[in-house]
Formats: structure tokens, sequence, C-alpha cells
């Protein structure tokens, strides 16, 4: 134990000491008046970024010097302006990332502290709104459960990864293994268009024809289904499944296939046998990746849903749809505040974390299979 | 082996016995078609077709096509067909023979004794489907369990047991039923698309050949099946919505508004050749016919102002990654980060320009905030793509360049960037096809009223204006509310009843919305699309 923190504690010495002799490496082969606007470039860049966060209206005041000092670098200096510069702006889609994180979350936390529940005598803070299912914003007791939609999300992306999961894989298999030239040309780019038609526009086909006509079918009061809303966000996520699950039969070495092909087996054999169990990490991935966009699909759930978050009865019941972690945002922000607003947040924190442990799970299988194939991709 | 004799060519040729596994799948297509148009309620269940009762011809057909399938399994297992049947039909098989079975005997179970009995029932019967699937030869196994499903359908339509005015209560507290005209559908196209696949297994002959016919076919299937989708959804909206879309147009010399275009000071008044007031108009109490022009105009100034802000940064940040870092714990860091950002949903974007954007800009929605948060959500796409395109261009192109003696960033300057140049375009291009539909995003950050009138579509480059005092640049117009395509189309839903007092038509409007929305998003897809075939093209000459 204490062997391996001191090998570690070793490690990250080195990189540290590594890190500085680049920088001092940078510094001593980098001409003095280059080294002078990149710095004040930088630092001014900070600055302006401090009091963005800060709210100050003299913000434009320390972007207009880094302006200033980068144009001047970019006429002297190009080279190494260049490489600050792309670098600023690597360091910022992590910094965006890192803001929605702390942005959500902080506006979450009222909310938490109001929803706190005491179990065994100890006050866990936001425990509540996962052990009743109440939402209720005006009448009293003010509640802000967030079981209903954690159910109807739950029941939408079950139905949706049934739907997508099968019909997109068979689709990728068929794109990449079966299909002759001429019809992968025209049936890539379907499935493609398929992924740009905007989510309102199949909302507004299912608030319009689905919805009505599968209350008639099942004697439904009201419009609103589970079921339906998952079919539609199933469809939607079918894209998503098939380009990635494509790229991952794709990389399969041909070498494996033809050796398969080689003593008689029919493509088919070839392609359950060989090709589906060696990309299976990456089918996988590809249908985790489904899952992450179902969940957070927001405007189809938002207008086909009835927006009542309570649970359905019995909890199995597909024909009744409620409300779900995203349609609850979409539908209340407008006359939420306070409270309300911050357990909208909350909502938001959910789906953001799931999503993005789904992301980073579905990241590691591609590495793995990536490892696994070693440098034949 | 009956046909031992018969050489593998003469196997080939179509003999009797394959037209009737032929003629199997052909029936079991048409059933598929029949069901979908019968869902669609193209054709009623209560009905005829062609003078005879729709139940009852659905409920023929299934019986002969379940017949057909069971007698060319029973005549290949007499060796009366020649065939190559595997030991085993296969798990495979035998899980959906199996669930099929449960499905359908805990169904009839419900009917009979219900509650808990029904799952008896059903375990019961998929059980013995499974054994009876998995046990025997195949040619057996895979025929005779999958058959008798289409024939007990079949009669259970012929006898009327399940008739059109079926109802099933399912007794839920939020109550539920259902009916023939959903259950007389889904089961036939269950029925038929299970049937097809062993049919075709059939045709195939069993054994390796029969498996590899089947499962094509249902692969097939499946991607016709996507194809139609999307070819039915777009012809569907496209015809719904051009008669909104046209109210009102005038076509021919001399019918539009003019416009003046400027050139070097000259200037050339132009009267358009067409006029179509649903684009060319906003919502206003004379206008003659209303129109969503702020929308549109409010969707090219928001993806204009999110590609300028995205594509800078998602360029740079691919340049940096993979001309000048490392492989290494930062740029781990970053890919993650970017897949990360790739696959927040849009909601959480919009929540994050609420509480992040919307307080630093006038501390109200605006356009300038709905196109940064859109930016935001642009910005992994661009750099992913980018970088792909420039991890594609061949390490010799920078080799050669840096054997001039030219320091790097000239190399990425001149040869990097514009070899990457036809990747980093399409991947723009498709990425802006995907936020210009997005509606969730621009909700909280963005959108304004639901009609906003012709006099105020935004003019952002009329409205700058330089002021005293720090920021010393001020565009009132960026500042205020607008609206965009996808919100407009989200607020006509939600407004329902209520809208009949602005337009004459509410329904034409929204599918005209609709139609305009999906008009403006399949374009860029269709520019993306061909400007890659284009670049392959000419990458593939060279």
């Amino acid at each position: 134990m204490t062997a391996d923190t001191e090998r570690v504690a070793s490690g990250v010495r080195g990189g540290l000491q590594r890190r500085v002799r680049q920088g001092r490496d940078f510094v001593d082969e980098t001409e003095p008046a280059a080294l002078a606007a990149v710095v004040v470039a930088v630092g001014s860049m900070g600055a302006t970024f401090v009091g963005f966060l800060l709210v100050s209206s003299l913000t434009v005041l320390p972007f207009m010097v880094a302006i200033a000092a980068i144009g001047y670098g970019w006429i002297r200096h190009q080279d190494v302006t260049a490489r600050v510069v792309t670098l600023m702006m690597t360091v910022s889609t992590i910094l965006v990332l890192a803001l929605i994180i702390v942005f959500i979350f902080m506006e979450s936390i009222p909310v938490i502290a109001y929803e706190s529940a005491t179990v065994f005598g100890v006050s866990v803070p936001g425990l509540r709104m996962f052990i009743e299912p109440r939402w209720d914003a005006v009448s009293e007791p003010v509640r802000y459960s967030m079981v209903p939609m954690i159910h109807g999300t739950v029941m939408v992306t079950v139905i949706a990864t049934a739907v997508a999961a099968p019909l997109g894989v068979a689709a990728a298999l068929f794109l990449s293994e079966i299909a002759p030239p001429m019809v992968r040309e025209v049936v890539k780019p379907g499935v493609e268009i398929l992924a740009g038609i905007p989510s309102i526009v199949y909302g507004f086909i299912g608030f319009t024809i689905l919805s009505p006509w599968a209350s008639t079918q099942f004697d439904i009061n009201g419009q609103g289904t589970y079921l339906f809303v998952g079919i539609v966000v199933g469809l939607m996520a079918l894209p998503t499944v098939v380009s990635v699950a494509e790229d991952a039969l794709s990389s399969v070495p041909e070498s494996m296939k033809s050796g398969s092909l080689a003593i008689g087996t029919t493509d088919w054999q070839t392609m359950t046998s060989i090709t589906l169990p060696a990309a299976f990490s990456g089918v996988s991935a590809a249908v985790l990746l489904g899952v992450g966009r179902a969940i957070g699909e927001t405007m189809a759930a938002t207008v086909m849903l009835r927006g009542v978050p309570r649970l359905t009865d019995p909890l199995y019941n597909v024909f009744y749809g409620q409300e779900t972690l995203t349609s609850i945002i979409a539908r209340n922000y407008g006359d939420a505040d306070g409270l309300q607003m911050d357990a909208l947040f909350v909502a938001g924190v959910i789906l953001f974390v799931t999503v993005l442990i789904i992301s980073i799970g579905s990241q590691y299988i591609e590495w793995r299979m990536r490892e696994k194939f070693g440098g034949e991709i | 082996m009956a046909g031992a004799t018969r050489t593998e060519l003469v196997r080939q040729d179509t003999s009797g016995t394959d037209a009737v596994a032929a003629v199997a799948v052909a029936i079991s297509a048409l059933l598929f078609g029949l069901s979908i148009v019968a869902l669609a309620d193209l054709v009623s269940i209560t009905g005829s077709v062609a003078g005879v009762p729709t139940v009852s011809l659905l409920g023929a057909m299934l019986v002969l096509l379940g017949g057909a399938v069971m007698a060319f399994g029973v005549g290949s297992r007499l060796e009366a067909v020649s065939t190559t049947p595997d030991t085993t039909a296969g798990l495979v098989a035998g899980v959906a023979a199996g669930g099929l079975w449960f499905a359908v005997g805990s169904g009839i179970g419900n009917v009979l004794v219900g509650g808990l009995g029904a799952a008896v029932v059903g375990l019961l019967v998929g059980a013995v489907a499974f054994a009876a699937t998995v046990i025997p030869r195949e040619d057996i196994g895979s025929t005779v369990p999958i058959g008798a499903l289409p024939v007990l359908t079949g009669l259970v339509f012929l006898t009327g047991t399940l008739g059109p005015e079926w109802v099933f209560d399912l007794g839920w507290e939020q109550g539920a039923s259902l009916t023939a005209e959903f259950v007389i559908p889904v089961a036939t196209l269950f029925s038929a698309m299970i049937a097809g696949w062993a049919a075709a297994k059939a045709y195939g002959g069993f054994g390796a050949r029969g498996r590899h016919l089947g499962a094509y076919t249902l692969v097939y299937l499946n991607a016709l099946s996507i194809v139609a989708f999307l070819f039915v959804l777009v012809a569907f909206t496209v015809v719904k919505g051009v008669p909104g879309l046209l109210t009102g147009a005038q076509f021919g010399p001399g019918a539009g508004p003019s416009t003046t275009l400027g050139l070097f000071g000259l200037e050339l008044s132009v009267r358009l050749p067409f006029s179509v007031p649903f684009v060319m108009n906003g919502v206003a109490l004379l206008n003659d016919y209303q129109g969503v022009l702020p929308a549109i105009v409010g969707t090219v100034w928001l993806v204009v102002g999110a590609v300028l802000f995205a594509v800078p940064l998602g360029v740079g940040a691919a340049v940096f990654l993979t001309e000048y870092a490392e492989r290494g714990r930062f740029t781990q860091a970053v890919e993650v980060a970017t897949n990360g950002l790739w696959s927040t949903p849009s909601i959480v974007f919009g929540l994050f320009g609420f509480a992040f954007l919307v307080p630093r800009f006038g501390n109200g929605k605006s356009l300038l905030s709905g196109m940064i948060t859109l930016g935001f959500m642009l910005l992994p796409l661009v750099l992913i793509t980018s970088r792909e395109a420039m991890l594609s261009v061949p390490d010799e192109y920078r080799d050669a360049s840096a054997a001039l003696g030219v320091n790097k960033w000239q190399t990425v300057r001149s040869v990097v960037l514009p070899a990457a140049l036809p990747g980093v375009v399409t991947g723009v291009i498709l990425g802006v096809g995907r936020i210009a539909g997005e509606t969730a995003p621009i909700l909280l950050t963005m959108a304004g009223g639901t009609f906003i009138p012709g006099s105020q579509t935004v003019d952002v480059i009329g409205g700058f204006e330089f002021t005293a005092s720090p920021p010393f640049v001020a565009n009132p117009e960026l500042l205020q509310a607008t609206s965009a395509l996808p919100y407009q189309l989200f607020a006509l839903i939600t407004a329902g009843v209520g809208l009949g007092e602005n337009v004459a038509n509410p329904d034409e409007f929204r599918w005209a919305t609709a139609l305009v929305l999906l008009m403006v998003v399949l374009s860029f897809y269709a520019i993306g699309i061909a400007a890659r075939y284009y670049f392959r093209r000419k990458l593939r000459y060279e």
C-alpha cells in the first residue's frame, strides 16, 4: 500500500519536474518579445474570464488587451502565438464542461437542503426527493420529489432501447457487412437524415397523429402514453446506435473475416461467430450511447406526455404517460421560480450525471476494444 | 439423404417444393404489408377487402401461411423434400418461438383464468414451444412450432373468437383496454414476420445456407422499413404542410415585393417574381396572410452566431490536440470532456445557459444567450469531426513540409488545414443541421412570445451602436428575446385552441411551420452529404 502511494507520488513528482523542465525550455527558446506578448495574452484572457464570471461591465477591458496582445503576436511571432492560442481554445472546452457542472449543481443546492430527510437520526440532504413520490409546487406540503420523473424516464428509456437496440444493430450489420455498395450509398445518408429530423417535428407528428390514435385504440382517458413516447424516442435514438455500431463492426480486421470465410462458412455464420463477438464491446457502446440519447430526449416527450408528475397505476402501465426528467424542465421553466426552479435544476443534475456516466462507460468500452485489436485499427 | 444422387447444381433450380417455400415467403410479405396498412387505419378491420371481411381474409391467409411452413418442415423430415438440416434449430430460434408462445399462452391464460394463472399457462406453453424447437431435427424444430403460431392466430380470427368488436379491459386503476383494432394487426404482423423467417430458412434448405437466407430476409426487411419510415415521414409532412405554406402565394412577374440590391454604390430594385406570404410576413392584425418570417430570420442568426462562436474554438482545439499536444493525461481529459459534452442532453445546455449566460447578458432571454448556448452544443461536434479530419491527413504531408525548413505553424496552416478542410466543412454543416432544429436549449435562453410581429424581425447588423461607457459596443437587437422555427412550432403546439384568434387556419399554419423547419434542417443535411460525396470523389481521382 505505502509502496504504491510512494510510486504514485514519485510518478507525480517526475511528471511535475518534466513539466517544469519543458516550461523552462519553452521560456529559454522563445524570444523575449514573443514571450511577453503570449504572457500578456494569457493573463488578460484569464482576467476576462474572471470578469465575466463576476458579471463585471469592465470585462471588455482585459478582453481588448488580450485581443491586442494576440494581434501583435500574430503579426510578429506567429508560430508561438498560434500554439498558445490553440492551447487556450483547448482549455476552453474543458472549461465549458466544468462550468456546466458548477452552475447546474450550484443552482440545485437550495432545494436539496429543503428536501432533507432524517434516517436513523441523521439528516441526509436531498434524500426525501427519492423516497416520497409527491411533487406538488402549489399546495401544502410543498414537495419536489423526483421519483415520478425518474419512473417516467426509466419507462421511456426501456421501451426506446427495446426499439432502437435490435433495429439499430441489424441496420448496422446491413450497412457494414451485407449491403451491396449501391444500396449502402442510399441507406446510409437516409439514416443520417433520420438523425437530422428535429425532435420537435417528431413530437408534433406524435402529438397530432399518434397520441389521438393511441387514445382511441386503447380506450385511454386523455392523451399521452409512455409506450408511444418510448417508440418515438427509440426511433430518434436509432441513428446514433446505427452509426456507432457500424464503426465498431467495420473496425473488425478484414483478415479475421476472410479467415472464417476461407473455411467455408456462410456470410451469416461469419457475422454471428466472428464479426459480432469481436465487435461486441463496440456494439454495446453503441447501444449505451443510444440509451444516453433516449434519456436526454426532451421535446417529443414534452409535447406528447400529460405533464402530471405522478406515478402510473400500476407501475408498469405503459398506456399512461405522465412526465419525464427532461419534460418537466421544458414544461415548467416558464412559471417556476425559487425552489421549484431549483428543483428543475436537480432534474438537470440527475440527467447530466447519468448521461456523463454512460458516456464515460462507453468510451472505456471502446478504449478496451481498441486495446484488444492492438495496432490493427 | 433422399436427394444424394442429385448434384449441387440441380439443387439450385426452383423445384415444386421450393416454390411452396417461396409462396410462403410471398404470403408473409403480403400479410406484413396488410397489417401495417390496417394499423394506419387505411384498411378497416370492421370492413372488407374485395368482398371478404378483413378479419376472415387475414385469418385465411395466416392459416395458409402456417400450413405451408409446417407442411414443408414435415415434408423435409419425411425426406420428401431434399434439404440439408442441422441436428437442432438452435437456441436463437428456440428463444424466439418460446417467447412468442409465452406471449400467446399468457394472453389465453389471462382470458381463461387471469392473475398469476396467466403467467403459469404462459410459461408452460412457452417451455413446450422452446423444447419443440430445440429438441427435434432442424427441419421440424424451425417450422412446426413457428408455423403453428399463424395457424392458431388465423383460426382465432376465422372462428370469430377474436372478432372486430373484441375488447379486453386490462382492469387497471388507470383504465386501458386492448381492442381488436390494435390486437388483430399486431398479431398478424408478428405471425407473418416469424413465419416469413421460417419460410425463408426452408427456402434455403435449412442448415447454414437456410439460416443465412432467413437472417438476410429479416435484416433486409429492417433496412427497408427504416428507409420507408423516413420517406413516409418526410412525404407526410410535405403533403400536410404545402397547403399552409402556399396560402395566398402568387407566382408570375411582378407578383412579389420589391427588393433592393446594392453593390458598390449601384442600386438595383428588383421585383421578385413570386410572393409567398407564409415566409415573407410576420404576424399582424392587418395582414391578409400571416407568416413566420421573424422565426426564420431568428433561426438564421442563431446558426450564424453559433458557428462564429464554435467553429474557431473547435478547429483551434483540434489543431492543438493533433499537431502540438503529446498524447497523455491532458489529451485524454479533453477527449473525455468533448465526448461528455457531445452526449449531454440538450435541455441541460438550456439550464446551463439559463443559469450562466442569461444573468450576464442583460438579465433576460436574449438572442445572444441562445447563440452561445447553441455554440456550446456545436463545439464538441466541430472538435470531434475536425480532429478526425486532421488525423486522416497522412504524416508524409507533414514530413515533406517540415523538410522544407518551415516551422510547425506554417505546416499546419498551409498543409494540414487545407487537406483537412473537406472533413471540417462537412462536419460543421452536419452539426449545424443538428443544432438548427434544437428547441430545448433556446427554450430557456432565447425564446419570446408565440407570435412575433413582422416589424420586430431582428436586424443584427443594423443594431450595432457605440456607447461611451464600457463595454463601449452595444447591440439591443442581440439582447432581446426573439423566436426561431423550432420554438415557434413548440409554441404553436402548446398554444392549442387559443391560436384561432391570430391565424385563420391553425392546423395548416402548424403543419406549414413544421414543413419550413424540416426544409431548413434537411437542406443543411443535403448540402453536407453532397459536399462529402464531392470531396470524396475528388480525393479518389487524385
